[in-house]
């Protein structure tokens, strides 16, 4: 008997080892069943805990990327839109929408969503550069708007950025109408205020009233139809037959951070065919 | 400092690491440094062989909670456990052999690379051939056992190096 205990006393290591070993096998072949204990596995309170604040950590150390993610995903989703309203304008005052329909599924407008990394916005004629240029699509003379707007058109643009021309410059004139008007005018900038600027243009025989809405018109290969500027803030009769207003902008120029880009993929074909008829 | 406060922080700064950080880099998708078994390594030769392999089995159960993985860690831990003392008596200085660190230090260079390789790579061999549970895809496992092991070691090299220094 001495022997066996003076036996299992020289080999207790061993012996513990063994028992560790054949504990540590039995968890593994009944894994299952030791899911089931809780205090076990990583559903547990402490390492839940952990896990969360972990989480949280890197969470807050990706929001860059994720912020990439949905705004890309927000420039998708108002291509869609965008789709559908135009759409739905020619189903609701157009009994022979079918084969317009074509024609608006046809023409399509691309967004592309580039980040504002540099703007003016206290001279006479400002600009933006965005960082997005020839090499991902860009080109001259493309529209810019962000989620409240149109913002302004593409002026110039080099490999990887571009240079645009917003509203708030002397050059630009945007067409544009006032909702549910059919009558087209300009949108300028006086220079004083980047929250306001001017629609001209417009004729005296139409009822204008303050606070209705001024968007983006059909006239140009730009902008789609119906895209916000700006709302009505104060209409003026001038001697000439035509009003001056002054148009609250949408878009705040001063926070601006992100827009898109607007691709009308058959622009240059239509441009070619108005060229073609004023020449004839 | 008190030893078992130190050790004891050793402990859970080392398991609070491996579980929170290291656990997620997964370079190239699969290999990880498993870096929380130098708490073992280095015990020093004073602890007792039980108390060693109890320190062993708890860690690698910790871990293996967090992992999800009940068993695996805990496995090839006691198994390094029970074996490092035998490897420090080989690598480790014959004299004053009672109250020895394993660092660069009181094994030499040379040595203590050639403990901590040999122990790490058997840990990381037990690990990964449990947790397949299979002989199976061998060699699939026995390469994701050998990137990991060196990433562990050039760790350990690393944390060494940087406290030779001082």
């Amino acid at each position: 008997m001495r022997s066996l205990i003076r036996f299992l006393l020289k080999f207790k290591t061993l012996f513990f080892f063994l028992l560790l070993e054949v504990l540590s096998l039995a968890m593994i072949v009944n894994y299952n069943q030791f899911q089931r204990v809780h205090f076990l596995s990583s559903s547990n309170i402490v390492v839940g805990t952990l896990y969360n604040f972990s989480n949280s950590v890197s969470n807050y150390l990706s929001l860059s990327s994720v912020n990439q993610s949905l705004v890309e995903e927000n420039a998708e989703l108002k291509y869609q839109n965008e789709k559908l309203n135009i759409q739905l304008d020619r189903l609701r005052y157009d009994t022979t929408y079918v084969r317009r329909n074509e024609f608006a599924e046809d023409k399509h407008f691309i967004f592309r969503t580039a980040r504002v990394v540099h703007s003016f916005t206290n001279l006479r004629n400002n600009f933006l550069t965005i960082d997005k240029g020839e090499s991902d699509g860009i080109q001259k003379g493309m529209g810019v708007i962000n989620e409240k707007g149109v913002v302004g058109i593409v002026y110039d643009v080099s490999g990887h950025f571009s240079v645009v021309m917003p509203i708030l410059h002397s050059e630009a004139k945007i067409n544009a109408k006032i909702s549910g008007k059919s009558n087209v005018g300009t949108i300028l900038w006086t220079g004083h205020d980047v929250r306001y600027a001017k629609l001209k243009e417009v004729p005296q025989y139409i009822p204008v009233e303050l606070g209705d809405t001024v968007k983006s018109s059909a006239n140009s290969a730009v902008f789609p139809e119906g895209l916000m500027i700006g709302t009505i803030t104060e209409i003026e009769r001038l001697n000439n037959d035509f009003y001056s207003i002054d148009v609250k902008l949408s878009v705040d120029f001063s926070s601006i951070k992100y827009v898109d880009v607007i691709e009308f993929r058959h622009k240059n074909e239509l441009d070619e065919l108005e060229r073609k008829e004023v020449s004839k | 400092m008190n030893a078992w406060l130190k050790y004891g922080l050793m402990f859970i700064g080392l398991l609070l690491l491996q579980v929170l950080i290291l656990n997620n880099i997964m370079f190239l998708g699969f290999i990880n440094p498993y870096l929380y078994i130098y708490f073992i390594l280095i015990l020093p030769s004073s602890v007792n062989k039980d108390l060693t392999l109890l320190l062993g089995f708890a860690l690698g159960l910790m871990v293996d909670i967090f992992c999800d993985s009940i068993g695996c860690h805990a496995f090839a831990t006691t198994l390094l456990a029970y074996l490092k003392p035998h490897f420090q008596k080989i690598f480790g200085p014959r004299e004053d052999y009672e109250a020895i660190i394993p660092s660069f230090r009181s094994f030499g260079s040379k040595e203590f690379l050639q403990y901590t390789t040999i122990l790490v790579v058997i840990h990381q061999l037990a690990y990964f051939f449990v947790e397949a549970f299979t002989f199976t895809g061998f060699f699939q496992t026995l390469l994701k056992a050998v990137c990991c092991s060196i990433l562990t070691i050039l760790f350990i090299y690393i944390i060494e190096k940087l406290s030779y220094k001082r």
